[in-house]
């Protein structure tokens, strides 16, 4: 193996093993789990009452191509992944704040590899646990999912769903290294997605113009693509969506790298 | 009947306890004067940060709104709720939790303050703890939930004395009932040991019910939102206060307000008399 290989291989294999004790960690604190459970359970409730007296209850209405059942999946969805993201914006801020930063830039690995790497263990951990949850609320309140392939279309686009999740928050962390104070943002940024990538209400319900203006913002990568693929599965749509989720992995990354590679010069960490 | 000599000393005794409940009123109140001033100096060291944050929840909460805009645009009217009536909730909402975290920013984090034993600071302090610990803290985001709350009332709200003067009622219910049901919360941790992370996932339930139209709820989530959770009577409010003025409603939310707040001191004080110190060393937060 050349120097190169043996390189990414080693690289590969620190990830893996970053991914492994982040799960472990996660299994260590249940209750914490179960905690976020009951918010998650609570909150489908309140939305399954708000669109079943938006639908006046009728189960067989149609609203923008979605029926209620559709509507309540869909939102089981959008919040099992919104849920799954870990708050990687307060860790960065603390890790510049206390100065722990200085103690991972010193450690063999790529500083921003080991959080992606942390984050899409947590995430996709988090995502099973919030989908079984979800399904339980969803199934008991309109009935059994018959989605057929969009199963495949969920779980497909939600690799890609949770990394630009991860690359759109890692943007708005990185700016800790400048103005420390990165919540306000984090917070503006996660209502963003909240709204125009779909997570309260599908983009197909939104007005034309917004619709239009959706397009081309990368939120509706993160949260309508997955939910909105698996109530209304079809092969052409699906390809597209994986296309343009990639598109938005790679421009994400490259700003993701160019913002860090310009904090870290400016960083200075005193005394620790 | 009584005889002279008791009714003076009676009447000595009702002048002493007057004066004496005057004396402590005015000094709590000056107390917290104190308190409300430095915590204000102390947000003003970073204004930027101060003006970057509030800032911030403003527009958060902005865009909530634009959320039910976009859903009312759909359904213009859900179990006779519209746009205007949720605009008013989240102001009330926003408002009355707003003022509350500003003057009271401890409220929400009392069972945090237990359990890592930084209480001990407060009790260490010649000021009454509850008052203390809860005025000792400023949340500078909420300025911003304050200020998003008296704009939405100016946008949608009655703008007539008799409309104004209901949207202040509303505002001092609100941030006086998120107050009690937090400080009872919280004050589970004195009994139950660690319980930081379920009065947290209760403030967060609490909060989201007061955000939506409580139109939306039926039968037993409704019986709760009245009782137990009573979320109802700040998410009702827009309607039985502000629209339509219902006096019974008006006296129950005032009369749970009440209810949770003599609950909430009267835990928080049990609760004090089984404190024990872990000794942790502390500074006031």
């Amino acid at each position: 193996m050349n120097e190169r290989g043996f390189r990414w291989t080693a690289a590969a294999l620190k990830l893996h093993a970053i991914a492994r004790v982040t799960v472990r960690q996660q299994l260590a604190y249940k209750t914490d789990f179960l905690l976020r459970s009951v918010f998650l359970l609570f909150i489908l409730y309140v939305f399954v009452q708000l669109w079943t007296a938006a639908y006046d209850g009728d189960s067989s209405r149609t609203i923008a191509g979605f029926t209620l059942k559709q509507i309540v999946w869909y939102l089981a969805f959008t919040e099992a992944l919104t849920m799954a993201g870990p708050p990687l914006g307060p860790r960065i801020e603390e890790e510049v704040k206390s100065g722990d930063i200085a103690v991972k830039l010193t450690k063999p690995l790529s500083y921003v590899g080991y959080h992606y790497s942390s984050y899409m263990a947590e995430a996709l951990f988090r995502f099973a646990v919030h989908l079984a949850v979800g399904s339980t609320i969803a199934w008991s309140t309109v009935g059994a999912p018959a989605f057929g392939l969009g199963w495949m279309g969920l779980l497909t686009l939600s690799l890609g769903a949770v990394t630009v999740a991860f690359l759109l928050s890692a943007v708005v962390a990185l700016l800790a290294f400048w103005v420390e104070e990165t919540r306000g943002m984090e917070f503006v940024m996660q209502k963003l997605q909240f709204t125009i990538g779909g997570m309260l209400l599908p983009i197909d319900l939104m007005p034309e113009w917004l619709q239009r203006v959706c397009a081309w913002l990368p939120f509706q990568a993160a949260l309508y693509f997955p939910a909105g693929t698996a109530v209304h599965f079809q092969t052409a749509v699906w390809l597209k969506q994986l296309g343009t989720q990639a598109g938005w992995i790679a421009g994400l990354s490259a700003a993701v790298i160019w913002v860090y590679r310009r904090g870290v010069k400016k960083l200075h960490v005193n005394g620790g | 009947m009584s005889t002279g000599a008791e009714c003076a000393s009676g009447s000595l005794r009702e002048d002493e306890r007057r004066t004496g409940l005057g004396h402590s009123a005015g000094a709590a109140l000056r107390f917290l004067l104190t308190c409300w001033k430095v915590n204000l100096a102390s947000a003003m060291e970073y204004r930027l940060s101060f003006v970057l944050l509030a800032g911030m929840m403003f527009l958060n909460n902005f865009i909530w709104l634009f959320f039910w805009h976009l859903f009312f645009e759909r359904f213009p009217a859900v179990q006779g709720w519209e746009l205007r009536d949720v605009m008013m909730l989240w102001g009330i909402s926003a408002g009355g939790f707003g003022w509350a975290s500003v003057l009271f920013g401890n409220f929400h984090r009392i069972a945090s303050i237990v359990s890592s034993g930084q209480l001990d600071v407060y009790l260490a302090q010649p000021k009454p703890v509850l008052l203390n610990v809860l005025a000792s803290r400023m949340s500078v985001t909420a300025a911003g939930d304050f200020v998003f709350g008296v704009v939405i009332y100016f946008l949608a709200g009655d703008l007539s004395l008799r409309g104004a003067m209901l949207f202040v009622l509303g505002l001092l219910i609100a941030g006086l009932l998120f107050m009690a049901v937090m400080v009872a919360a919280g004050s589970a941790a004195f009994f139950v040991g660690n319980s930081e992370g379920l009065s947290q996932q209760l403030f967060n339930i609490f909060l989201a019910l007061t955000t939506y139209p409580s139109g939306i709820f039926r039968g037993f989530a409704k019986l709760m939102l009245f009782t137990i959770v009573p979320a109802g009577f700040i998410s009702y409010m827009p309607i039985g206060l502000l629209r339509d003025f219902d006096p019974a409603f008006a006296a129950g939310a005032i009369g749970m307000t009440l209810l949770f707040g003599a609950a909430g001191i009267g835990l928080f004080r049990a609760g004090l008399r089984r404190y024990a110190s872990g000794n942790a060393l502390a500074m006031r937060s």
